[in-house]
C-alpha cells in the first residue's frame, strides 16, 4: 500500500520535475545566504563569508542529484541509460551497424516464419468454436482414411451421443449456364445442417433441412457470395429464382456470406479455402441395405466437453455395431480427427522444422553479438574501470551495459519487423499452390508481440555475459593496464572460442539439413514419373446427363472429340481418361480373380480408371506386355482391361497376366461377366514421392463410359498454342459445354515438388545466412586474437620464426575451432536429421555424401574467413612489436 | 580542518524529526538548531540534509510549505506530521535500545 503511495508521489514529482528542482534550488540558495549572513554577523567580511558558506555547503549539484535520486522513478534512470547507450552506439557506427543488421536479418527471418506458423498452425479456423469441429473418416486395413457409405453415415448420425451435429458432404462440380458463357463451378452436395456444423449461416435465405435429403427434392441450391455477385449482380431477389446447373433448373434457397471456407476434403479433393461456389442437397437414394460404396465425407461439431478421442471410441463402436447388422459394413472402423489438424497437420512438421532452423540462425547471430560485445568490452575496460573507481555500483553498471544490448536488440527487432513484412509476402508467393491457409498469413499483432519478446530475449541473451564479465573487472587492473592487455583473460578467450565452435556447429547442422533436402529434391526432379510430361495439355470435361442421356451418347462424344482433335495440325496424340496422374484420384473396386482365392480377411482390390484407346500413348506410359486398348474394344465385344505392372506383380507374380480374367460378379455365369487382361502398362507412382504404385486397371471408355473425363492433348511443340484449338473444337461439338482446369502436365509435375522445393529454398537460405554469420564470428575471434598477439608474433619472428610458422600458428588455431564446430555440427545433425525423415525422399538422414561435403565446406569457409587475419599476423614487424611493449 | 565525527547512519532522520518536534523550521533553521543544540559537535552536511528532507517528505513524516521568514524572505518550512511524530517515537526507542546495548558492551570490555 505504502509502496503504491510512494509510487504516485514519485510520479507527481516526475510530472513537476522542473518545479521540484527550482524549489530545491531556491531553498538551498536561501540556506547559503543565511549561512553567509551568519558568518558576517560573526565578523567576517562579506566576500569571505560567502566563500565560507559555499565551502560549507559543498558541491552545489551533489545534494540536488542526491535529492533527485531519492525521488526518481526507475523510468528516469532507464531513460538516462538509454540516452547514454545511444551515445555509445553512435560513437561506434561500424560496430553498431554490423550488430543491428545481423540481428535484424535473423529476427526478421524469425518473425516471417513465425507469421506463417501463427497464421497456419496457431490461429484458429474462421468458424465459431472451431476447436469443436472434427472430421470423421472410415478406415479398414486396406484404406486407412476413407469416406463413408451414405447409409452408414445416416445411422451414425442418428445413434451417436458425441456430436452436437453431424453432416456429410461430397464433391459434385457443376456446369452453370444461362447468362453468359457456361462455366464449371466447384460444388458440393451436403446433408442438412452442414453449415450448422461449421457454425455458419447464409447471409440470405436458409440452409437445407432434412426434407431436402429425400429423393427427388434436391433441386435446390445455395450460392457462394462470389458467384452471387459475379453471375447474378448481387440481386436482392435471388431467393426463389431458378438457375440452370447441368442443364437442369435449381431453385436458389440461400446465399452464403463472403469468407465461407470449404473445410477441405479427401475424396475428389478440394483444398481448404473459399473454393466452393455451389452447394446442393445430398439425397439418400437407393437401397439402404446395399452399403458397399463409400463416397461421402463426414464432419461434426462435438458436444461441449466431449473430446475427439471419446468421439472416436464411440463412432468405432457404432461402426462395429453396424458391421453386425449389414455384412457390407463389416470390417470398417473410424477415425475422428480435429478439423484443424486435418487441414494443417501435413504442413506442421515442415513448418516446425523451418521455425527450428530459423531460430538456430538467431542463436548464431546472438553468439556473434556476444563475441563482438566481449571484444568491445575489453576495449572499454578503461572506461568501465574508471566508472567503477568513481563509485558506480556494479549493479548500475550491469544495467547500463544491458541497456546498451537491449537498445541494439530492439533496433534490430524493429528493422527485422520491417524486413519480415517483405519477407512474408515473398514467403507466401513461394508457398506451394496447395498449401493450406496461405491467405491467413499476415504480420499481425501476435507477430509484433513475438518479435518484441524475441528481441528482448535476444538482448538479454547476448548482453548478459559481456555485462557480467565487464562489471567483474577490477578497476585497479583496468586503469593500470591502460586498457591494453596481452592476455585478454583466459576465461574470456575460452568463452569466445566456445561460442565460435557453437556457431560453426549450428551452421554445419543447418547446411546438413539443406544438403539432405537438396539431394531429396534432386531425386524427385530426376525421378522417372512413368509418363512423359512435355508438350502435354490437359483439361477436364463433364457431360451433363440431361443432354447425354445414354452411355452411348457419352462414349460417342468423347470418341468424336478424340478423333477430331487427333487430326488437327500440331497434335501428336489425344486421349481421354477418368483422371490424370498426381491429381488425387482414388476410386477403388474389389473383384474376384479367376482361379484364385483371396486370403482370409482380405479381398482383391485395385484402383480403377477409364481411358480411351490412345490415353497411354498420349501420356507416354509404356506398354510392357500384351496390347493397348483399341477402337475395336467397344460395346458388344468382350470386356477388356489394361493393368499396371504393380497389379500384375501383386496378383500374377511369375505368371503372364495377359489373357487372365477378373470379375465383379459374385457368381459369374456367362463369359460377359468376366473382364480380360489384354495388356500391362508401366507404373505411374500415386504421388511423385510414393515408394510404389498401387495396383490399378483401366476400362476402355467405349465399354464403360464416364461423363467426367480429363482430356490429354500431346502437341508437337508448345501446347499453349493448342488451347484455342481445343476450345474451338469442344464448342463446335457442344456449344453449351464448359471445359475447365486447362493445365500443362509439366506444370502439374512442377507443382508436385513445390513443397520440397519450398522447404529446401528456405532451409538453404537459412543455412547460407548461418554459415555467413559463423564466418563473421570466426573472423572476429581470430582477428581479435591476432591483434592481441601481434607482439608475440613480432617477438617470435625476431627470434627467427618464419612467416609460414606464424601463418601456421594462426591457421591451426582457426582449424581447431572449425574442426570442433564441424564435429559438433555433424554430431547434432546425426541426431536431429532423423526429424527430416518424412520430408526427404530416398536419402538417408545420415547420407555420407552430404555429411562429408558439408563438413569439408564448413572447415574450408572457416579457414578462408581467417586467411586475412592470419596473413596480417605474418606482417608483424619485430621492431614495432618490441617498441609497443 | 579537524574532521567532525560522522553521524551514525540513520540518526540524521531522527535528529531532523526531533528538531521539527519543537516547531516548524526551514532547512537552514534545522541545520542551525542541530548545530547549536549539539554545541557545534554535529554539523549537518547540507549534502545530506536536503536529500534527507526529501526522503521524509516522501514518507509523509513531514510536510513542507513556503512561508515568509521574520526577515521577510521566502523559505520552505517543514512541519512534523502525526505519522512523523509516531515515527520519531519508534526511532527514539530503537536508538535508546541501541545506545544501551553499546553501553553494556563498552562497560564489559
Amino acid at each position: 500500500m505504502s509502496a503504491l503511495i510512494h509510487f504516485f508521489r514519485k510520479l507527481g514529482i516526475l510530472a513537476r520535475r522542473d518545479r521540484f528542482n527550482s524549489e530545491l534550488e531556491e531553498e538551498m540558495a536561501f540556506h547559503r545566504e543565511e549561512a553567509s549572513r551568519q558568518f558576517q554577523a560573526n565578523g567576517m567580511a562579506p566576500g569571505a563569508a560567502r566563500e565560507a558558506a559555499r565551502r560549507e555547503f559543498g558541491n552545489d549539484s551533489s545534494p540536488m542529484e542526491a535529492s533527485n535520486e531519492i525521488t526518481a522513478l526507475r523510468v528516469e534512470s532507464v531513460l538516462q541509460d538509454v540516452r547514454y547507450a545511444i551515445r555509445q552506439l553512435r560513437w561506434n557506427p561500424g560496430f553498431t551497424l554490423v550488430l543491428v543488421l545481423t540481428l535484424a536479418l535473423s529476427i526478421g527471418a524469425n518473425s516471417a516464419i513465425f507469421s506463417v506458423v501463427h497464421g497456419v498452425l496457431m490461429k484458429s479456423l474462421p468458424y465459431p468454436e472451431a476447436e469443436r469441429i472434427s472430421r470423421i473418416f472410415t478406415k479398414s486395413p486396406a484404406f486407412p482414411k476413407f469416406s463413408f457409405n451414405p447409409f452408414d453415415f445416416r445411422d451414425i448420425r442418428e445413434r451417436n451421443q458425441s456430436f452436437e451435429s453431424l453432416a456429410a458432404f461430397t464433391r459434385g462440380d457443376m456446369q452453370l449456364s444461362g447468362s453468359g458463357e457456361p462455366i464449371r463451378v466447384h460444388g458440393f452436395r451436403i446433408t442438412a445442417g452442414f453449415f450448422h456444423v461449421l457454425g455458419l449461416q447464409p447471409q440470405i435465405g436458409r440452409e437445407f433441412d432434412q426434407s431436402a435429403e429425400m429423393p427427388k427434392s434436391d433441386s435446390q441450391v445455395i450460392l457462394s457470395d462470389r458467384l452471387w455477385r459475379t453471375r447474378f449482380g448481387a440481386a436482392a431477389d435471388i431467393l426463389g429464382r431458378k438457375i440452370t446447373l447441368n442443364q437442369q433448373p435449381f431453385t436458389v434457397v440461400g446465399v452464403m456470406p463472403p469468407g465461407t471456407e470449404h473445410p477441405g476434403n479427401e475424396y475428389h479433393a478440394l483444398n481448404y479455402g473459399e473454393s466452393v461456389d455451389i452447394w446442393r442437397p445430398f439425397s439418400f437414394e437407393g437401397d439402404p441395405t446395399q452399403r458397399g460404396s463409400h463416397y461421402i465425407e463426414a464432419i461434426g461439431r462435438l458436444k461441449k466437453g466431449v473430446s475427439a478421442e471419446q468421439a472416436d471410441a464411440e463412432v468405432n463402436s457404432l461402426m462395429a455395431q453396424l458391421g453386425t447388422e449389414h455384412p457390407q459394413s463389416a470390417g470398417w472402423g473410424a477415425t475422428v480427427v480435429p478439423l484443424q489438424k486435418e487441414i494443417v497437420g501435413s504442413s506442421r512438421r515442415m513448418l516446425l522444422i523451418l521455425l527450428g532452423a530459423v531460430s538456430m540462425v538467431l542463436l548464431i547471430a546472438c553468439a556473434n553479438a556476444v563475441n563482438l560485445l566481449l571484444a568491445r568490452a575489453s576495449i572499454r575496460r578503461r572506461e568501465i574501470a574508471l566508472r567503477l573507481a568513481l563509485g558506480a555500483s556494479r549493479l548500475r553498471l550491469i544495467r547500463q551495459l544491458l541497456t546498451e544490448s537491449m537498445v541494439i536488440a530492439l533496433l534490430g527487432g524493429g528493422l527485422g519487423l520491417a524486413m519480415a513484412g517483405g519477407g512474408v509476402k515473398a514467403l507466401v508467393s513461394l508457398l506451394p499452390a496447395d498449401f493450406p491457409r496461405a491467405h491467413d498469413i499476415h504480420v499481425s499483432a501476435p507477430v509484433f508481440a513475438f518479435t518484441f519478446l524475441v528481441s528482448v530475449a535476444t538482448g538479454l541473451l547476448f548482453g548478459l555475459a559481456p555485462a557480467l564479465q565487464a562489471s567483474h573487472s577490477d578497476p585497479k587492473q583496468g586503469l593500470h593496464d591502460g586498457g591494453r592487455t596481452s592476455t585478454g583473460g583466459g576465461r574470456q578467450r575460452r568463452l569466445r572460442s566456445a561460442l565460435v565452435v557453437c556457431e560453426v556447429g549450428l551452421a554445419c547442422l543447418l547446411l546438413v539439413g539443406a544438403g539432405l533436402m537438396l539431394r531429396s529434391l534432386l531425386n524427385l526432379l530426376h525421378l522417372d514419373p512413368g509418363f512423359r510430361q512435355e508438350h502435354l495439355l490437359t483439361a477436364s470435361l463433364s457431360l451433363p446427363r440431361t443432354t447425354y442421356k445414354t452411355d452411348a451418347d457419352i462414349s460417342h462424344f468423347y470418341d468424336q472429340l478424340v478423333t477430331n482433335l487427333g487430326s488437327m495440325p500440331g497434335v501428336k496424340s489425344v486421349g481421354v481418361g477418368s483422371d490424370l496422374p498426381w491429381t488425387g484420384y482414388d476410386e477403388n473396386a474389389g473383384f474376384t480373380i479367376e482361379g484364385k482365392v483371396a486370403p482370409a480377411n482380405e479381398n482383391f482390390h485395385a484402383r480403377f480408371h477409364m481411358a480411351s484407346a490412345n490415353y497411354f500413348r498420349a501420356l507416354g506410359i509404356p506398354l510392357m506386355g500384351g496390347r493397348f486398348l483399341s477402337e475395336n474394344d467397344r460395346q458388344g465385344t468382350p470386356t477388356v482391361i489394361i493393368i499396371n505392372k504393380s497389379m500384375a506383380d501383386r496378383f500374377w507374380p511369375h505368371e503372364d497376366p495377359v489373357g487372365k480374367r477378373i470379375t465383379f460378379v459374385s457368381t459369374p455365369k456367362a463369359d460377359r461377366d468376366w473382364m480380360t487382361v489384354v495388356g500391362v502398362v508401366g507404373d505411374v507412382k500415386d504421388k511423385p514421392n510414393s515408394h510404389a504404385a498401387e495396383p490399378a486397371f483401366w476400362w476402355t471408355q467405349l465399354q464403360s463410359p464416364n461423363p467426367d473425363m480429363s482430356l490429354l492433348v500431346r502437341g508437337e511443340a508448345d501446347p499453349q498454342m493448342l488451347a484455342g484449338t481445343v476450345r474451338n473444337e469442344i464448342r463446335r461439338l457442344d456449344p453449351a459445354l464448359a471445359f475447365a482446369d486447362v493445365r500443362f502436365m509439366d506444370q502439374i509435375v512442377d507443382d508436385s515438388v513445390a513443397t520440397p522445393r519450398f522447404a529446401f529454398v528456405l532451409v538453404g537460405l537459412f543455412a547460407g545466412l548461418a554459415i555467413f554469420l559463423a564466418a563473421i564470428g570466426t573472423y572476429g575471434v581470430i582477428s581479435y586474437s591476432v591483434n592481441q598477439r601481434t607482439q608475440e608474433f613480432g617477438l617470435r619472428m625476431a627470434l627467427g620464426a618464419q612467416r609460414f610458422d606464424v601463418l601456421w600458428l594462426v591457421l591451426s588455431q582457426a582449424a581447431k575451432l572449425a574442426l570442433g564446430g564441424a564435429a559438433l555440427g555433424v554430431g547434432l545433425a546425426l541426431i536431429l536429421a532423423r526429424t527430416l525423415k518424412s520430408l526427404i525422399y530416398e536419402v538417408s538422414p545420415s547420407d555420407p555424401l552430404t555429411f562429408v561435403s558439408v563438413g569439408t565446406a564448413v572447415i574450408a569457409v572457416a579457414l578462408f574467413a581467417c586467411y586475412v587475419p592470419a596473413w596480417r599476423a605474418t606482417k608483424a614487424v619485430p621492431a614495432a612489436a618490441l617498441r609497443a611493449e | 580542518m579537524p574532521r567532525k565525527p560522522d553521524l551514525m547512519p540513520g540518526t540524521l532522520d531522527m535528529l531532523v524529526l526531533k528538531t521539527l518536534a519543537r516547531g516548524p523550521l526551514h532547512g537552514y533553521g534545522i541545520a542551525l538548531s542541530i548545530k547549536k543544540l549539539s554545541q557545534d559537535v554535529l554539523t549537518v552536511e547540507e549534502g545530506s540534509l536536503y536529500p534527507a528532507l526529501q526522503r521524509l517528505l516522501l514518507q509523509s513524516w513531514v510536510k513542507a510549505e513556503w512561508k515568509m521568514t521574520e526577515t521577510n524572505r521566502r523559505a520552505r518550512y517543514y512541519t512534523l506530521t502525526a505519522a512523523g511524530r509516531k515515527q520519531l517515537g519508534i526511532e527514539l526507542s530503537q536508538f535508546e535500545q541501541m545506545i544501551a546495548a553499546i553501553g553494556r558492551v563498552l562497560q564489559d570490555a
